[in-house]
């Protein structure tokens, strides 16, 4: 793995941070399925396809993009609904993140 | 452990003598996963992460806890299970098979990270490993049967 490398700033500059949380309602946050190597793939789509209610398609879609790709963004959403489908999916155990989106 | 038959809310398995013992060994093992060990956000770029984070933690314990009393109280349940020649047939809701693959899976999970998260295949099996491995596929192939019941065929690894 490369080096991680050490960004220089410039003494009495105070950097602008993002960190200011985003209103509970505004929409953005993404829910983030991470792979790991012990979850079936059925298994997986059928969460996907409970959870979000979604055709077996577009979960095999994000299901197959969990495996090939390492990730996949489920959805953009509020932090509460974020935070609501990020449980949801820890409650299968897959490896679950919320977000926000920058 | 094959499905016998299917009606709107209910599914029958039939299970072997010895599936029917594995599938009480198994189902006793959760919870696996440790608590607390689920990450809200990988980032941290979430407001009030700490707070969240444990509102999060208490959630999940209290669904496991609930899980573990539906666990005991479904293997306890004389009316689910009747005898055959060959051993039994097994009869739970398809809302039971919901949470029983929440179950299984947390089994399996749990395992997975007690033989350290392996990436590919285990690299060796003795006997500090072996009871983990064990858990890890039995909870996997009860799983694989449960998915199949409830629509589709268990193939592996995400």
């Amino acid at each position: 793995m490369a080096g991680i490398a050490t960004p220089e700033i410039a003494p009495a500059v105070v950097q602008a941070t993002e960190d200011k949380p985003k209103s509970g309602l505004d929409p953005g946050y993404l829910v983030i399925c991470w792979n790991d190597p012990v979850n079936y793939m059925q298994y997986v789509t059928h969460v996907f396809q409970v959870v979000f209610g979604w055709p077996r398609k577009k979960a095999e879609f994000h299901m197959l993009q969990v495996h090939e790709q390492g990730k996949s963004v489920l959805v953009r959403e509020s932090m509460e609904k974020a935070e609501h489908y990020a449980h949801q999916l820890q409650k299968y155990s897959l490896h679950a993140t919320m977000e926000r989106d920058e | 452990m094959r499905l016998i038959r299917t009606t709107k809310t209910k599914l029958v398995f039939h299970l072997s003598q010895r599936e029917k013992r594995l599938w009480r060994e198994v189902l006793n093992l959760y919870p696996r996963i440790p608590p607390a060990h689920q990450p809200l956000s990988k980032f941290g770029r979430v407001p009030d992460r700490e707070g969240t984070q444990r509102l999060l933690d208490e959630a999940l314990a209290e669904q496991r806890a609930e899980n573990r009393k539906q666990v005991q109280s479904l293997l306890a349940d004389p009316g689910r299970v009747q005898e055959t020649e060959t051993g039994c047939h097994l009869s739970i809701s398809r809302s039971e098979a919901e949470w029983l693959l929440q179950v299984l899976n947390d089994i399996r999970v749990g395992s997975w990270i007690s033989l350290g998260s392996p990436e590919g295949k285990l690299a060796g099996l003795n006997a500090k490993t072996a009871p983990d491995f064990w858990a890890m596929e039995m909870a996997g192939f009860f799983q694989e049967q449960l998915l199949e019941a409830v629509g589709g065929e268990g193939r592996r690894d995400a």
